[in-house]
């Protein structure tokens, strides 16, 4: 696949720090959590190189990226830059002057706000008490100046029972047009906690069909591009594959997820460049020492990740025997290399196989729906 | 427009220039994005204030050896279509002793 002159976007995890500790934050403890910021200053120089490289897009991250004092003095340059953003918040820092501001920009694509409940008991579980009610308000000040809010839910061992009123609080009662689902995942903080976090098989089989349904009732207005809702799809997709001994289609029966590396590139809070901010043990280069456009065409440990493409599920003793290769993309390198210490391999989180034969079950009728 | 327009690319938008000469021009203001063809990028980037249609159609006929002989048409049809998207104008100096 040939790759564009210079990344179309990044994703900036712009600090390390946040008012917040949820138990199943990604960026604590994983290889990203530096201990360092950038100066202002710093990102402000490396957004002109950005202007130069023609970026389109960046994403703001961290951390919380509102807990940064000079946040607008970033956007401002971000605009300046001729770059559109969008922000990755926990929604509890979120003020109306803020929002107001974001707004006067009017280059904001979205601020994604976390909502794990439809109250604050499944929320608060596994964040701080009382930053559910703080994330709504922050959520409904955005709402207020006109910012595209798309909200953002974990699902987790303690909410999977609520995700019917989850979508109601959220699409009725909030009057959202939508809002994405993934679950938490065996990265950064979790992984100390996984066994009382993550879903176990018999909650993963009830929250695909219970997406699955809602998303059938809501007009599809539930995205998902990892977790339950995510799988339900593909799997589903698998299994109907395997049963009619569909051919192989062209980007599967190899490590084909995920494609990311071919339009985007993540820069951790310290100033290196990564893959992906799920992936930061990779350091690519340091922005203002290295040209951007020269590690995204030719930085080696790039041109791997890229490559992977290249590497057959049947080279893996875990895919042995599975019925599923032809159908099969391998899954998330970042999760792979979370669980396994390897990136070039499946991951074991997503695998269709694994789920089965740990009892799992794919959402009766679920092949109807989709 | 006018033959001896200098017409001029709004100084906000992105060209990202992609594979075999083709481009995307992207509105950070909108967020929109449009696909130019090699010819297009071409015209685009003449679009400096310096450069008349009848310039940008001379030189495109000594880049392109087979440019059509009504090219004028066509480049001024896009260019047109650029001034209408907001994407492009014509500077107009002001008339002496106007208020």
């Amino acid at each position: 696949m040939r790759v564009m002159s210079t990344p179309k976007s990044l994703d900036l995890t712009i600090t390390h720090r946040c008012n917040l500790r949820c138990a199943y934050c990604a960026h604590f403890t994983s290889p990203g959590d530096i201990g360092r910021d950038l100066s202002t200053e710093e990102w402000l120089r490396f957004f002109e190189e950005l202007n130069r490289c023609s970026v389109t897009e960046v994403t703001l991250s961290g951390g919380e990226p509102f807990y940064r004092d000079d946040i607008k003095e970033l956007i401002e340059g971000i605009v300046r830059n001729k770059m559109r953003f969008g922000i990755l918040s926990n929604g509890t820092l979120i003020t109306d002057e803020m929002a107001a501001f974001i707004a006067s920009t009017g280059r904001c694509n979205y601020v994604q706000v976390s909502i794990d409940g439809s109250y604050a008991g499944p929320h608060d579980v596994f964040r701080n008490d009382g930053s559910f009610e703080l994330a709504v308000a922050g959520l409904t000040r955005l709402q207020k100046h006109g910012i595209n809010v798309s909200v953002r839910v974990t699902i987790h061992r303690h909410n999977v029972q609520d995700l019917e009123a989850i979508a109601k609080f959220l699409m009725e009662d909030l009057k959202l047009p939508g809002f994405s689902t993934n679950a938490a995942s065996y990265s950064g903080l979790c992984r100390s906690y996984a066994d009382e976090i993550q879903l176990t098989v018999e909650d993963r089989s009830i929250a695909m069909e219970t997406l699955l349904r809602l998303n059938k009732k809501y007009d599809g207005r539930i995205g998902a591009s990892a977790g339950p809702l995510a799988e339900a799809q593909q799997w589903l997709d698998m299994e109907q594959a395997r049963k009619e001994n569909r051919e192989k289609q062209s980007d599967c029966g190899c490590l084909h997820a995920c494609g990311g590396v071919f339009s985007a590139l993540g820069v951790r809070a310290d100033g290196v460049m990564v893959p992906c901010t799920q992936m930061s043990h990779i350091e690519l280069g340091r922005i203002n020492q290295d040209d951007l456009g020269e590690v995204w065409r030719n930085q080696i440990d790039l041109m791997r990740l890229r490559d992977r493409r290249g590497i057959s599920l049947e080279d893996f003793e875990f895919c042995r025997e599975c019925e599923y290769i032809a159908y099969c993309r391998g899954n998330c390198p970042a999760l792979a290399y979370t669980i396994l210490g390897e990136d070039n391999h499946p991951s074991p989180d997503a695998c269709l196989k694994r789920f089965l034969e740990a009892g799992g079950r794919l959402p009766e009728n679920g092949l109807k729906d989709i | 427009m006018k033959r001896e327009d200098k017409p001029l690319a709004d100084p906000l938008l992105v060209l990202r220039e992609e594979f075999d000469d083709w481009a995307i021009l992207f509105d950070p203001d909108s967020g929109d994005s449009y696909g130019l063809n090699p010819v297009s990028v071409f015209i685009f980037k003449q679009l400096d204030g310096k450069h008349s249609l009848e310039d940008i159609v001379s030189t495109l006929k000594a880049e392109c050896e087979d440019a059509p002989e009504d090219a004028e048409s066509f480049v001024r049809e896009f260019i047109e279509d650029l001034i209408v998207k907001g994407f492009a104008g014509c500077e107009f100096l002001p008339q002496v002793g106007a208020v």
